[in-house]
């Protein structure tokens, strides 16, 4: 079965094709059938493949599929690898693809036919981008999907390319990739420099023999810097919060649950090179922790829905790479996946709550949704205590692990992290709280549009809250129930070289007993604390704010950082460059050569006579001046 | 040897025809016809399935680089009737004795490509030249036709002379007749010919010059091509030309390619002067049939770098070179030749009225110019990197880079006029074959530069 792994991104691929090109004659419905069958067939072939991969004993298989670039001594071939990690991801992103694709038949309904086809089309190209990106057995491809995935996330943001605004973001957003991108792609040179291969098997092989740690620190760092980019960690997360311009599911899939992802699936992918360079680990590991402080406490001041999930989702992102930093694999790709049905869910939630609203995305104009839209309020408070850590939803045993790691490497990033935890469990019950609690404060109109959302979209809330609750089950720890941590066995053989590179580090199980139920009383406490600050939140209360909070209000002036630091200098240099040394310099050099060239070929067409007689003098002097050169300058030049 | 025999007895065919048969139409699918048992005899040459084994005591040689040449020129020639059969008939009358003529050209190129004694370069280039003195006079009643016709028989029977005291002055020197100057009796290997052979050999290459229109002998040619009429000027700066030139590339990249003291210095002046006048020239030209012609003999510059460096990827890199030339000259004679105003004005607009022509235009025209993915592109990469390799001076790399650059201004202009520019031009009706075709081509051009080793060169590894 694993032989057919190419099926998997060829279905979205055709989806892409057919909604893309007949996005002009294809009926609405058939539009999000097509769609979304593409994604429930590769969810299915998925499914199968990782049948034939969780058999104990199943080893990683190469499926070739072409040559892709064949000179000198590049050798790119066109192949997929089908491992235990990959397909995790597979799943991933086809199930939580397949769901968000049947939300969006209803949450796009009021696009116009045309560009509906348009947006399942960018939406099955993206799915497809991101599946080679998993699926490539080399960082070659794995880079066209990367590429593909930032194209897709570009597009979907401006989906609505008549707002000027949404379009600013997407270029933001694709510009702070490519700083990445650009960091990725010299690591990738610098990979095959060193090892001759990009091969995943060539180059983990050669990793100790071939390079010394230094070289290794420095590719691994560039494949970090590349990281940063997509998946939004210090210093080039700002695009992120902007990307909240696409629509919801865009947010859902692309901004929460995979794309975003891409980074870390990227560290556990080459996590070799990674336990070789344990520098670099330190810089991800401080890095992801900054990160996801900073940007939970940004969340705590944000009163658009999706701009509190977007921080929200970079601050869970840190936690990833915090995970990846202390050599948790296991726990960081955990997470990825449990983080990729909860935040899911919220995006989801959210989504439903501004379709009711008509647009409205100010949690302080909403409030007492909970008896308007039950379903929406129940997965969505299951997603919020799934993000806050709360047992025994998925949440709590991902984080744990990766936080009981780190106190293992050092009890600092734990204390650093569970602050980070305790004020995300604070500002998503501060959300759930203003939008599903209290009484309602928007208009008098709005209120009697609400409603609950259609199944369309109410069924796919269901099924990643059921996910939101059990999907952590599958990693249960070691202290709590022996042999239990199904998904460490399982993804044993990925990181299996990195164990015994760098092996992790053990603590006792009553030390964990008491951080666990430590942890979790706090964080329950927050919790409580930021649902009953806010249970009677009125309008009235609003007023400006000062001191921390307006800092905060105003993510820390990161954004106008960057415009004082790095726009405005380049600004200033392409404007001398454009006004002084292109008009001036090379403005004068090039149209002098032109206007060298044009009187030259006015001279020399003079030559052109028509006259037979000048033709064969002309001739003959040519001649004897030829003959004159050779016989005596032969060695003129 | 197959080509050579059937091409002369289908040329007699083709003369005789034109007598029994009169409707028109017959002639081209004749011709056509012809073309196609001749490229099966070119297959019989390449699997030796041949006719008769003899060689006339070795004066001719049929062996792999000429054979594959000889497919190319006959491929080429399929595509120049199919694109250009109802302009050849609509020339004079039923088109039966052009097309006979066109058929003793082809058998001049063949023994131009495979000779092996001197007197058969002479024989092989008259019998290619002199159907094309009757060809450019073929439009009788215009004048300028029969001024171009006047024109190149005078200039082509001075540089016949030419050839023939080349070839007298080496037989007087050797007392041979054989293309490789004669091994020392002491078994030294010389890199310059004695005085005599090696004014012999300038005398020949000069006079090859003129028929590929390098310059300073390139006079003839803009003259020439601008008056015949246009569907012969594409014959001439196509398949002619890729004939002549396979000449020029065996008799100096093959018999005199040891000795190139002799004659290395003539070459790099000529190639010099050729890129030189035929990119400068082209810039300020107002007819795009003008331009074409001295297009022809930029590209010509290009080739003769192949002759210049004769190693195993100039000679891998003529034919790609010559496929891709020959093959985009086709393309973009078959619009000129269907357009009434020949001057770049005529072409405004062009795009809007015929896209598909406009297009396939487009394509060739990028390929002449040297634009990636296009066979032309690869061609001049191979002419450029073969002599670089060669040890050839570095200067002339670059100048060649510099006129190729050029070139983009005046094949650039024919596009922009028929994409940015309004206008509603004149043109004869185009039929949906003749687009199919042009789309062939275009594939042809595109293949060729994507996958060369499967369209072209595998080919001649096997051989």
């Amino acid at each position: 079965m694993s032989q057919l792994v190419y099926l998997v991104p060829m279905f979205p691929l055709i989806g892409f094709l057919i909604n893309g090109l007949g996005r002009n004659v294809l009926p609405k419905p058939l539009v999000g059938i097509i769609g979304s069958a593409a994604l429930l067939a590769s969810f299915v072939v998925s499914l199968l493949i990782f049948n034939e991969v969780r058999t104990p004993g199943f080893s990683a298989v190469t499926v070739n599929l072409f040559d892709f670039i064949h000179v000198g001594k590049l050798n790119v071939p066109f192949a997929f690898q089908v491992d235990q990690l990959s397909v995790l991801f597979l799943l991933i992103i086809t199930g939580v693809g397949f769901l968000i694709h049947v939300y969006s038949t209803s949450y796009m309904h009021d696009e116009s036919p045309s560009s509906y086809a348009r947006y399942f089309a960018y939406l099955n190209l993206f799915v497809f981008s991101m599946l080679l990106l998993v699926l490539g057995s080399n960082y070659v491809i794995m880079f066209i999907g990367w590429e593909g995935v930032g194209l897709c996330s570009y597009l979907l943001i401006g989906f609505w390319f008549k707002n000027a605004d949404y379009n600013y973001a997407a270029r933001k957003a694709f510009v702070m990739n490519r700083i990445g991108d650009l960091a990725f792609l010299i690591g990738i040179f610098w990979i095959f420099a060193q090892f001759g291969s990009v091969n995943y098997a060539d180059v983990f092989s050669q990793a100790r023999p071939g390079a010394s740690a230094h070289v290794l620190t420095g590719i691994t760092l560039l494949l970090f810097i590349g990281a940063t980019g997509k998946s939004a960690q210090i210093p080039l997360y700002t695009w992120l919060p902007d990307a909240m311009a696409g629509p919801t599911p865009v947010s859902a899939l692309i901004h929460a649950a995979t794309m975003v992802t891409a980074g870390i699936y990227m560290i556990a992918r080459s996590n070799v090179l990674y336990s070789l360079a344990p520098a670099t680990q330190g810089v991800i590991a401080v890095i992801g922790l900054c990160t996801a402080i900073l940007a939970a406490s940004i969340a705590i001041q944000q009163n658009d829905i999706k701009k509190v999930l977007a921080y929200s989702t970079v601050s869970q992102l840190g936690y990833m790479f915090l995970g990846l930093g202390v050599g948790a694999y296991t726990g960081a790709v955990f997470h990825v996946m449990t983080h990729a049905f909860f935040k899911a869910l919220l995006f989801l939630g959210a989504g439903s709550v501004i379709h009711a609203m008509g647009g409205e995305q100010d949690i302080r104009k909403m409030g007492g949704l909970r008896k308007f839209m039950p379903v929406t309020s129940i997965t969505f408070l299951i997603g919020c205590l799934a993000i806050a850590g709360i047992f025994p939803f998925a949440g709590f045993f991902s984080k744990d692990e990766i936080l009981s790691r780190a106190y293992a490497h050092n009890p600092v990033l734990y204390v650093i992290g569970i602050l980070g935890a305790l004020m995300t469990a604070f500002y998503m019950f501060r959300l759930y709280s203003l939008t599903f609690a209290g009484k309602f404060r928007g208009t008098h109109d709005q209120e009697h549009h609400l409603h609950e959302s259609p199944a369309a979209i109410t069924i796919p809330l269901i099924v990643l809250a059921v996910l939101s609750v059990v999907g952590g089950w599958v990693g249960i720890p070691e202290f709590m129930a022996p042999n239990a941590h199904v998904l460490s066995k399982f993804l044993e053989p990925v990181f299996a070289n990195s164990h015994v590179a760098a092996p992790p580090g053990e603590i006792a199980a009553s030390t964990e007993w008491a951080l666990t139920i430590g942890s979790l009383v706090l964080i329950i406490g927050f919790c409580t604390w930021g649902y009953m600050k806010f249970k009677n939140f009125t309008l009235a209360e609003v007023k400006e704010s000062t001191g921390l909070a307006k800092i905060l209000e105003n993510k820390w002036y990161v954004d106008e950082l960057y415009d004082a630091i790095i726009v405005k200098p380049i600004n200033w240099i392409a404007g001398f460059l454009n006004n002084v040394v292109e008009k001036l310099g090379i403005d004068g050099l090039v149209n002098g050569v032109g206007k060298l060239v044009q009187y030259g070929s006015r001279q020399i067409r003079l030559l052109q006579s028509g006259q037979v007689g000048i033709y064969v003098l002309l001739m003959v002097i040519g001649i004897v001046v030829l003959f004159v050169l050779q016989l005596f300058f032969p060695n003129l030049i | 040897m197959n080509v050579l025999i059937l091409s002369i007895f289908w040329g007699i065919v083709m003369m005789f025809s034109g007598i029994a048969l009169k409707k028109k139409g017959i002639a081209t699918g004749l011709a056509i016809a012809g073309v196609l048992i001749l490229l099966l005899g070119n297959l019989g040459d390449m699997s030796t399935v041949v006719i008769t084994t003899s060689t006339f005591n070795d004066m001719l040689a049929f062996r792999g680089y000429n054979v594959l040449f000889i497919s190319i020129v006959l491929v080429a020639t399929l595509m120049y009737f199919l694109v250009s059969g109802r302009e050849i008939e609509n020339v004079g009358t039923g088109g039966f004795d052009y097309y006979a003529l066109i058929f003793f050209v082809l058998t001049g190129i063949v023994i131009a490509s495979s000779f092996n004694n001197l007197l058969m370069l002479f024989l092989g280039i008259e019998i290619i030249s002199i159907p094309l003195y009757i060809l450019t006079g073929s439009d009788k009643k215009n004048l300028k036709s029969n001024e171009a016709s006047l024109k190149y028989f005078l200039m082509g029977s001075f540089s016949t002379g030419i050839m023939l005291l080349g070839i007298a002055f080496i037989y007087g020197d050797s007392g041979s007749l054989a293309i490789v100057p004669a091994p020392s009796p002491f078994g030294f290997s010389f890199t310059s010919l004695p005085t005599l052979s090696a004014v012999g050999a300038l005398l020949l290459m000069f006079s090859l010059a003129f028929k590929v229109s390098a310059a300073p002998f390139h006079f003839w040619t803009p003259d020439v091509y601008d008056g015949a009429p246009t569907v012969f000027t594409s014959f001439m700066a196509t398949i002619v030309k890729a004939g002549t030139f396979i000449a020029f590339f065996r008799m100096f990249a093959g018999g005199f390619a040891s000795v190139q003291g002799s004659w290395g210095l003539a070459m790099q002046v000529i190639i010099f002067l050729t890129l030189l006048i035929g990119n400068l020239t082209a810039v300020f030209q107002q007819s795009a049939k003008r331009m074409m012609s001295y297009s022809s003999i930029a590209q010509a510059g290009f080739m003769l770098l192949a002759i210049y460096a004769h190693n195993d990827m100039a000679k891998e890199g003529f034919l790609v070179y010559t496929a891709a030339y020959v093959l985009a000259t086709i393309g973009v004679f078959a619009l000129l030749s269907r357009v009434a105003d020949p001057g770049f004005q005529g072409f405004n607009g062009l795009a809007k009225k015929e896209p598909l022509l406009a297009a396939t235009t487009t394509i060739c025209l990028l390929s002449l110019a040297g634009i990636p993915l296009t066979g032309g592109f690869l061609g001049k990469y191979y002419m450029l990197v073969a002599t670089a390799k060669a040890g050839g001076p570095f200067w002339l790399v670059i100048f060649a880079v510099i006129c190729a650059a050029i070139s983009i201004y005046y094949y650039f202009r024919l596009i922009i006029a028929m994409y940015f520019k309004e206008g509603n031009p004149e043109m004869a009706p185009v039929s949906r074959g003749l687009k199919f075709w042009l789309v062939v081509l275009c594939v042809l051009i595109l293949a060729l530069g994507i996958f060369p080793y499967e369209v072209l060169l595998n080919n001649l590894l096997s051989l």
